[in-house]
């Protein structure tokens, strides 16, 4: 809302400068986002809130003003040059649904001369941003920014029948705006008609036929109040926003509207105009005052400041307000008609806080009276695995939660896509149902900027459609890795990633976690390459895949390179506990290890060799490493070879060599039952 | 001169040969072994010798030997002196400026590394963490805040709906009413979080973006407690020295409402054509304020035993202040030249 220094003088004497002006703005909440100097005058353009529908006019912040400097408003007067004929002779007024339009007031203006405005009118309109047409439409916008009352001037000659008639529109009516679109009025919709068809949508724009024109002589004003959730409906629904729509919407004092409509008719005097005699003001149910009762102690209780009576009362009478002492310190106050955001005594307080300024409440510590242990160290866990993922060279990444149902469609997560009603584009018209389609998005972006290669993972929710059709949200982790890996070394050139680089952080994260039971399953999955992905298992639930994404897929988005991707369900694999940590005691005796080259059918995986080694039965193993996988010709045909480690203690003495090799000869011929090994 | 003690001389010879060439600890162990292993040692064989000398010889050359085993054994532990430090026989390499091995660490996201910040400050106040659902019932997101249907303070937060009860949550405030309809005051939380909004691409507008809210219900909460936290918070974060105004504004569910400038650290108010505060030389950071009573009232709490304030604050955009990015929509392209530099580990 732009407002002038020049104009606010119509209504206080400002001894202030204009720059002083503007901290006085900011300090009472009217925050000037930017200062203009035009002509001599300074034009100030300042945060307005929805609550104060008072502001969007220069009398509502003189008030303001003028309650912070403790000086009076100026008295306007408004004299009006009158024909000796009633209004009601020259037009009739009637108002079908007065819960829409509650307060409907008119009045005739005759002989008006239109023509440019004058100088003085034109600055004044220049100074709040409108530009000026000519002198009847210019004194109805004058008129709304200086009392925030909007009014609507008709041609009188063109309403037909003489009758304003306020009703709901009937289906399928139309109205030509004054904007020159053609526009259809739905029937919930409020219209000012005459007797055959609308002459404006209530509140929000006139129309067309019925407008001031070079040839009109004869004004009829309107200045009215209606309801505040039907013009915004209204105003929606049609996508139309006017200055006088915003003031409706924010609900206009409804005493403003036979001030407005006289001040209008006094100014069209100045222009050969003359005034019927009587305001035709139409008020069935008038508006009781209200008022809030004021505890100076709550005062206190709420700010943290003493803050003194009289200041109180002086304050609150300046903005309009009436208090009357109920007893000591409690006040019940009277609320002004214009000051619809006052409801609460916490309303009441907001307005002392204000005008006793923020700068001067003390600054204290919230007091603490105990400590919360967090519900669950989800956040924790969260972040220890991004240190995890950072340390294998993971860069983190935040997409969108949209995407594009085209693509999203490639990837055949399995869930049904939540599509939003009003998407901003139809690229980003569903909520995404995988994070590795945001992933593949960024490799490609990167690979088009230099990078040689893209190492990444994101955290965040997907969403989708459950059975029962609830909105359900839930965390997962996607990493992606892709091209050239870089070397620790600087005089060594990197290398291609691979799918171990993947599956080495996958498993980290599990370790990291303290979590135990951790497995792979070869699984196909519409994500990957058939027979190049894995299912990740804790215990027996599924956590994820990894694998390597489909070129079909990745080709979709133009990735022309093997990439390599896992999506794990964070939330599942956070909800594991692991066992509590306790140390171990560091050995005393020292350990005896053996290597065992052995030859086994070729489908046997290492996992599954793993497997059978932790059930070898031998004492004082303590633990083994398979530390090399060999296919060769050298084989017998269908056979590969493992080697293995077997790191061997005694809790209480050294073991002797004859001892350890008893103990090979036992897991030679357990792993003989087991896996079948032949020795080499 | 005896056997045993032409013996003696050959030895010494020999132990000297040895010892002038020893540069490291191993080399005296074995040394040491040569002379005094257990079985097949010089000196111990020499020892063995003696016993069978005739007692005429063994008086005079048994004082030779033992003169003789002292000298070494002293030298021994001179030796074993000198080769404890050790010198690097060659240079490690030509040019010692070359670069180190390096291996590649992953950066984490800038969002991220802020919201942790914030957090760590709060966390220290006694705050704990808490998070909600992204998407919302208009309920939660609207009314229980005390934003009436179809009342204008709802075009501030311009909403993507799923259908007609389900919206993608524009502001992280739904969270303090889920939580206060759990739990019993006293509440000391911060939620931070994604957030959505329909807002056209700008350099400062993006449909989504994070924000972190806080929340305090207790009895006797004041103004004052909300502005000596929030002024401890903004120090905390951007540094002691940093100056701040509060000034009221308006958010349906709190009264009295405050909004949070700080001072533009770019220009310091200096420069008229400052890209990042217009020249006015402040920043709008927050809005805070007193927990609505009709906030209140929503979720079973008694506003005249309770007060309460709370505040948001957008973590992107604060960010995008502390690190001097002139554009939102870095955060979201994911760039590796620009996630790169937030690698300061």
């Amino acid at each position: 809302m732009k407002i002038s220094y020049d104009w606010l003088k119509e209504f206080i004497d400002l001894t202030i400068t204009p720059r002083q002006l503007a901290e006085y703005l900011n300090q009472i909440g009217l925050m000037v986002e930017s200062v203009e100097e035009i002509e001599g005058d300074t034009i100030y353009d300042i945060e307005t809130y929805a609550n104060r529908p008072d502001t969007l006019g220069h009398l509502g912040v003189a008030r303001e003003i003028a309650a912070l400097l403790g000086i009076p408003l100026k008295i306007q007067n408004w004299p009006l040059t009158e024909i000796d004929q009633p209004t009601s002779d020259f037009i009739d007024i009637q108002v079908m649904d007065s819960h829409l339009c509650p307060r409907y007031c008119g009045l005739v203006v005759k002989g008006v001369k239109v023509g440019p405005s004058p100088d003085w009118l034109k600055k004044r309109i220049e100074a709040v941003g409108l530009r000026s047409i000519n002198n009847v439409v210019d004194i109805s916008n004058y008129v709304c920014f200086a009392l925030g009352q909007p009014i609507h001037t008709f041609d009188l000659n063109k309403i037909r029948g003489s009758r304003i008639i306020v009703r709901k529109a009937f289906k399928d009516e139309t109205i030509r705006t004054l904007e020159g679109s053609l526009i259809k009025l739905e029937s919930e919709m409020l219209v000012i008609a005459d007797e055959s068809r609308p002459v404006a949508i209530a509140g929000i724009i006139g129309g067309e036929d019925s407008g001031i024109t070079e040839e009109t002589r004869d004004i009829f004003i309107e200045s009215a109040n209606f309801d505040p959730v039907s013009i915004r409906l209204t105003a929606k629904k049609l996508g139309l926003s006017t200055e006088a729509s915003y003031r409706f919407e924010r609900n206009v004092d409804i005493n403003s509207a036979p001030q407005a409509a006289i001040m209008a008719a006094s100014l069209l005097n100045r222009f050969g105009g003359r005034a019927a005699r009587g305001l035709l003001d139409i008020y069935p149910n008038q508006k009781k005052s209200r008022t809030v009762t004021l505890r100076l102690q709550r005062i206190a209780e709420l700010l943290g400041v003493e803050i003194p009576a009289d200041f109180v009362v002086r304050t609150l009478n300046g903005l309009g307000l009436k208090l009357k002492e109920q007893k000591e310190n409690v006040w019940i106050a009277e609320i002004p008609s214009f000051r619809v955001d006052l409801e609460r005594e916490a309303d009441l307080i907001e307005e002392v806080a204000r005008f006793y300024g923020y700068d001067r409440i003390p600054s204290e510590v919230t007091p603490v009276k105990h400590f919360e242990l967090p519900s669950d160290f989800k956040k924790e866990k969260i972040w220890s695995l991004k240190e995890v993922l950072f340390h294998h060279g993971f860069n983190e990444v935040i997409n969108f939660s949209f995407a594009d149902p085209e693509k999203e469609s490639l990837w055949q997560t399995g869930h049904q896509a939540i599509h939003l009603q009003n998407p901003i584009s139809s690229r980003a018209s569903i909520l995404r149902t995988s994070l590795l389609p945001g992933l593949v998005e960024n490799t490609v972006w990167n690979f088009n900027r230099e990078a040689e290669g893209v190492h990444i993972f994101e955290t965040g929710k997907i969403y989708f459609w459950d059975e029962e059709e609830s909105p359900r949200e839930i965390l997962n982790l996607g990493i992606l890795t892709s091209g050239i890996w870089p070397s620790p070394a600087w005089n060594e050139p990197g290398k291609e990633t691979d799918f171990f680089i993947l599956k080495g952080v996958v498993e980290d994260l599990i370790i990291y976690l303290g979590l135990d039971s951790l497995s792979f399953e070869p699984g196909d999955h519409p994500f990957f390459e058939p027979g190049q992905a894995l299912k990740i298992l804790l215990k027996n639930d599924l956590i994820g895949y990894l694998g390597r994404l489909k070129s079909d897929i990745i080709g979709a988005y133009e990735l022309e390179k093997p990439a390599f991707g896992a999506e794990i369900y964070l939330e599942e694999l956070l909800e594991k506990q692991p066992k509590p940590f306790v140390f171990k005691p560091i050995p005393k005796f020292p350990r005896v290890s053996r290597d065992l080259s052995f030859l086994v059918e070729e489908g046997l995986s290492y996992q599954e060799l793993w497997k059978q080694l932790q059930k070898l039965n031998v004492p004082n193993l303590e633990s083994f490493v398979v530390y090399d996988r060999f296919k060769g010709e050298s084989l017998p045909p269908g056979k590969i070879s493992f080697s293995v480690r077997f790191f061997f203690r005694h809790q209480s003495r050294t073991l002797q060599t004859e001892e350890v090799d008893q103990l090979m000869q036992d897991i030679i011929s357990q792993l003989k039952t087991f896996v079948k090994i032949q020795l080499r | 001169m005896s056997i045993l003690e032409n013996k003696i001389r050959e030895y010494r010879h020999l132990f000297e040969e040895h010892s002038s060439k020893i540069k490291e600890k191993r080399e005296v162990e074995e040394l040491r072994q040569l002379f005094f292993g257990r079985k097949k040692g010089l000196l111990t064989l020499l020892f063995e010798e003696l016993k069978t000398l005739p007692p005429e010889e063994k008086k005079a050359a048994g004082r030779a030997l033992n003169e003789f085993k002292e000298e070494i054994q002293q030298q021994l532990v001179q030796l074993e002196l000198k080769a404890k430090t050790v010198r690097p026989q060659e240079k490690i390499a030509e040019d010692l400026t070359l670069p180190g091995w390096k291996p590649y660490w992953g950066a984490p996201h800038p969002l991220t590394l802020f919201q942790l910040a914030i957090e760590k400050i709060f966390v220290s106040m006694g705050f704990t963490v808490e998070d909600g659902p992204e998407i919302e019932t208009d309920y939660y997101n609207f009314e229980a805040l005390n934003f009436p249907p179809h009342h204008p303070a709802r075009d501030s937060w311009d909403t993507l709906y799923i259908n007609d009860k389900l919206l993608l949550r524009t502001h992280t405030s739904p969270v303090q009413i889920r939580v206060m309809e759990k739990k019993k005051p006293p509440i000391r939380i911060i939620i931070p979080g994604k957030v959505f909004r329909r807002e056209t691409a700008d350099p400062t507008h993006l449909p989504m973006f994070y924000q972190v809210e806080g929340l305090v219900v207790d009895r006797g909460i004041t103004f004052a407690h909300l502005k000596g936290t929030l002024e401890y918070f903004i120090k905390a974060l951007f540094g002691e020295k940093i100056k701040l105004r509060f000034r009221p504004s308006f958010f349906p569910f709190t009264e009295p409402s405050a909004e949070v400038d700080i001072e533009c650290i770019v220009c310091h108010g200096q420069d008229p054509a400052c890209r990042v505060c217009g020249g006015s030389g402040w920043k709008e950071i927050l809005g805070a304020g007193m927990v609505d009573p009709q906030v209140f009232k929503n979720v079973n709490i008694d506003p005249e035993k309770y007060s309460g304030w709370a505040f948001g604050l957008g973590i992107d955009r604060t960010a995008m202040f502390a690190y001097q990015i002139p554009e939102i929509r870095y955060f979201y392209e994911n760039d590796l030249r620009f996630l790169r530099q937030f690698n300061r580990k």
